[in-house]
């Protein structure tokens, strides 16, 4: 119950604040029609860096909206109703990234087709380059929650996340925007999809672990 | 032999004395001990409380003097650098905070949703349900009645902090810990809150509060924690 609770109210909360659905998607348009004018070259290049920049602009725009999936509850307050409630703060954690991956999350997978065509992705990729953030984006949110939780109390540690978290981002990158590349180029994207998976499973087991450790230490 | 059963009878009349402020082992909630911090730095003389239902303790003291930390770490938001918190002779903190709620400066409430969903919110973050009509009786109670689909954000200060403290009517614990709930209400306002508090003390609750200049409550009181920093050359 308190778990459904916090999640529907997070959900609400963005869908009412609709800026924080739109913004990640605002920022991959508006960069992704840099390319082409900064490259000045035409589809077979962009085609060519197109798995690289979908994924790197789906990695980014989640970056930017990770800082607040505490930030807000801890100034407003409501963080100590369910800390002092005697929630488990590992549901908790786990509540947080879940309705954090249904208000970013979701959104980025199902636009970054959109990004696709603008880049001239090869058509057969799209099935893998959605597969693959629909296996990453958890990530995202459930590393976010961690970065979050641990910079909550600080002003402006929007930039002391992004440094946080980049380094364990890094392997996703690798293994997503891989697995979309192999594919345009005509290989099997299997292996780079299984350790993707592996990520996956690892960050939903542990970081909210990680993360209820750090809520409690900038409690104290 | 003699001077020692005086020494002793002494030592029972000192402690009688100080009945007030050492901990009976039986009181339902007790604090022993208790010292915070805050940068390092000790903030107050160790606090004892020995609190049982239908009590209320004020806590008072000059800005700066700690109040807000020291009700922090009993409500179990963060801890005493010594000392202990037991509630029903147990320290341990799930038990506590089943039986409390903690009210502090900040209030809590979201502010796109509306009044009647952070009531919800709170209620099921509580393992409590309720039904429509029941955070309506609530919010009438807290002088909203009319509000239940407004945003806490269009709230007035004093109508916000209404809306934080109807949470105390909705949730039926026994312990409250107030952090200056009197702050940014009206004059009805603090005498609605005055009753409430007294009625929940009536009616076996207890509560923990800061307040500064209300007479009323500080005549209530059954303990009175007064905050004094301690001289630097103390720890010099």
């Amino acid at each position: 119950m308190r778990f459904w609770a916090l999640i529907k109210r997070d959900v609400l909360v963005s869908w009412r604040k609709k800026s924080n659905i739109y913004q990640p998607l605002v920022f991959q348009l508006l960069i992704v029609t840099m390319f082409p004018l900064g490259l000045g070259a035409g589809a077979q290049t962009l085609a060519k860096i197109a798995p690289a920049v979908v994924w790197i602009l789906a990695l980014l725009s989640t970056l930017i909206t990770l800082e607040n999936i505490f930030k807000d509850d801890y100034e407003d307050g409501s963080l100590d109703l369910y800390v002092l409630s005697g929630m488990n703060l590992y549901l908790a954690s786990l509540s947080k990234a879940i309705a954090h991956w249904f208000t970013t999350g979701i959104p980025v997978i199902l636009f970054a087709p959109v990004i696709g065509v603008l880049m001239h992705l090869p058509d057969h990729s799209y099935g893998i380059l959605m597969l693959s953030l629909l296996l990453a984006t958890p990530i995202f949110s459930l590393l976010g929650t961690v970065g979050s939780a641990l910079i909550m109390n600080i002003k402006n540690g929007g930039m002391l996340l992004s440094v946080l978290i980049m380094p364990l981002l890094a392997p996703i990158l690798i293994f997503g925007a891989g697995a979309v590349l192999e594919t345009s180029l005509g290989n099997s994207a299997y292996s780079h999809l299984m350790l993707l998976l592996g990520c996956t499973v690892l960050s939903l087991t542990l970081a909210p672990l990680a993360a209820a450790a750090a809520i409690k230490i900038n409690l104290e | 032999m003699i001077s020692l059963l005086l020494r002793c009878q002494k030592l029972k009349l000192t402690l009688q004395k100080h009945a007030a402020n050492k901990p009976l082992i039986s009181a339902l909630l007790q604090i022993q001990d208790a010292q915070c911090q805050r940068a390092g730095e000790v903030l107050f003389a160790p606090i004892n409380l020995a609190m049982d239902q239908s009590e209320l303790t004020v806590i008072a003291g000059p800005n700066g003097s700690g109040k807000t930390t020291l009700l922090e770490a009993m409500a179990g938001l963060s801890r005493f650098s010594s000392g202990y918190r037991r509630y029903e002779q147990s320290e341990e903190l799930n038990n506590w905070l089943q039986h409390s709620h903690y009210l502090g400066h900040k209030l809590g409430n979201k502010g796109n949703l509306s009044c009647a969903e952070n009531l919800e919110f709170v209620a099921h973050i509580n393992e409590i349900s309720v039904n429509q009509q029941q955070t309506e009786d609530v919010l009438d109670k807290a002088g909203l009645a009319g509000y239940q689909h407004q945003f806490a954000s269009d709230l007035s200060a004093g109508q916000k902090k209404r809306l934080a403290l109807s949470r105390l009517l909705l949730l039926n614990k026994t312990f409250w810990l107030l952090d200056e709930p009197f702050v940014n209400l009206d004059h009805a306002g603090c005498d609605w809150l005055y009753q409430i508090i007294e009625s929940h003390i009536s009616q076996g609750g207890a509560v923990i509060l800061t307040a500064h200049d209300q007479k009323k409550i500080h005549d209530l009181a059954n303990h009175h924690i007064t905050l004094e920093a301690i001289p630097e050359e103390v720890f010099t």
